[in-house]
């Protein structure tokens, strides 16, 4: 259960973002925080969504929703060059479907491009009305 | 939908319903505007990897243990798999080569495995998580600067038992193991396919208790090879020697 320090760290990343380059000057409240997962990364939402709330209260993120989005591996093959999308196992009687590090195109081992990382990529930020 | 610039000089895109995840990438000369106050309007501000730092340390890890010329191994796997007893026969045969091993004994708490390592003459430092479910680049690191790592040739990093969390830590190892034994089922690579799919080598280990147990260790390699033809599964039985040869050529000794 590592999700608790990953909202910690996804939790002090931002605060350190927001104090370099506030968002805005005016009074606004950050509504959500939209996440991108690669899809290798074992990750419990429900964890990391309940460590958020606990992490976030008492601050100015308190009340944000953590949204999640999987994205797929991307991979690269050293011998042939391929970049791309990874092939699926395709055999019935597999619990989810995990990617295979074979490439496509020749069947060389490939590297993982993206697919193993945890990004912040936007806020949702509701402002104040009538706030100039 | 458009870009635009608010009035503070920040870049968004206004965002008037919930159904919106993906909005566009910045475009340079998109119309400009200044946003409606009252609005939830959407902020890309897209800072990198979370996980980034621990691939930093791992990195800085990897270094380390390259300007020593110390080959590291990450060996996971759950809980009673067998890892301590692999690492200790394969630092036994590794020895016989005249190759000097060193260990790091990962555990959520306790100094068993430690104490093990030490008892057979093995240079090694305890790392306890305390809750956490994984070692990672942190600590082992801390953990390399406690080695004598000029007197070590090879060195195993035994993680807490666990086939889940470990596969997202990159330690700086230059290789992973994942060791799994019999008695944990035949279908343990369908169950965790994440692990096994970026594993090069596994170990399926207490062969000799398949009968006793009714598995059927091709099963599991049978699996292992769908999911990772590139890997080498050895089947082993830590405790007898069996396959340590096999385990060890599969690690390029």
């Amino acid at each position: 259960m590592h999700e608790y320090s990953l909202a910690l760290s996804i939790f002090e990343s931002l605060r350190a973002r927001l104090r370099d380059s506030p968002i805005t000057h005016h009074p606004s409240r950050i509504t959500k925080v939209h996440l991108r997962q690669g899809e290798l990364l074992v990750l419990s939402h429900e964890a990391l969504q309940e460590a958020w709330r606990i992490i976030t209260e008492g601050t100015e993120l308190e009340g944000s929703e953590l949204e999640i989005e999987r994205v797929p591996v991307r991979v690269r093959c050293p011998g042939c060059g391929y970049e791309g999308d990874a092939k699926y196992l395709a055999e019935e009687g597999w619990h989810m479907r995990v990617p295979i590090l074979s490439c496509p195109r020749c069947g060389a081992r490939v590297e993982i491009v993206e697919g193993k990382d945890l990004a912040v990529v936007a806020l949702t930020v509701e402002e104040e009305v009538g706030a100039s | 939908m458009a870009p635009l610039i608010c009035g503070r000089g920040c870049v968004c895109w206004i965002r008037k319903n919930d159904d919106l995840h993906h909005p566009p990438p910045r475009v340079a000369g998109e119309e400009k505007g200044v946003y409606p106050h009252g609005e939830m309007h959407e902020i890309q501000i897209g800072f990198g990897d979370i996980l980034k730092k621990q691939l930093e340390l791992a990195g800085k890890n990897y270094e380390l243990l390259s300007a020593h010329k110390v080959r590291a191994f990450n060996v996971m796997g759950a809980i009673g798999s067998g890892k301590t007893t692999l690492i200790l026969r394969l630092a036994e045969a590794l020895r016989h080569r005249g190759i000097r091993v060193g260990a790091v004994a990962g555990d959520v708490a306790g100094d068993d495995d430690f104490r093990r390592f030490r008892e057979a003459g093995i240079p090694a430092v305890n790392v306890n998580t305390g809750d956490d479910c994984h070692l990672d680049a942190h600590r082992v690191h801390h953990a390399l600067e406690d080695l004598p790592l000029e007197d070590i040739d090879v060195l195993f990093i035994e993680n807490v038992g666990n086939l889940v969390c470990p596969a997202d830590f990159p330690l700086g190892t230059e290789t992973d193991i994942v060791v799994i034994s019999v008695t944990e089922g035949e279908d343990m690579v369908r169950k965790h396919p994440k692990i096994f799919a970026q594993t090069d080598v596994v170990a399926i280990n207490k062969v000799d208790l398949a009968e006793v147990v009714g598995v059927d260790p091709q099963h599991i390699l049978a699996d292992y090879r769908k999911l990772n033809p590139h890997g080498r599964a050895i089947l082993t039985a830590a405790k007898s020697g069996h396959g340590i040869e096999e385990l060890l050529s599969a690690l390029g000794f």
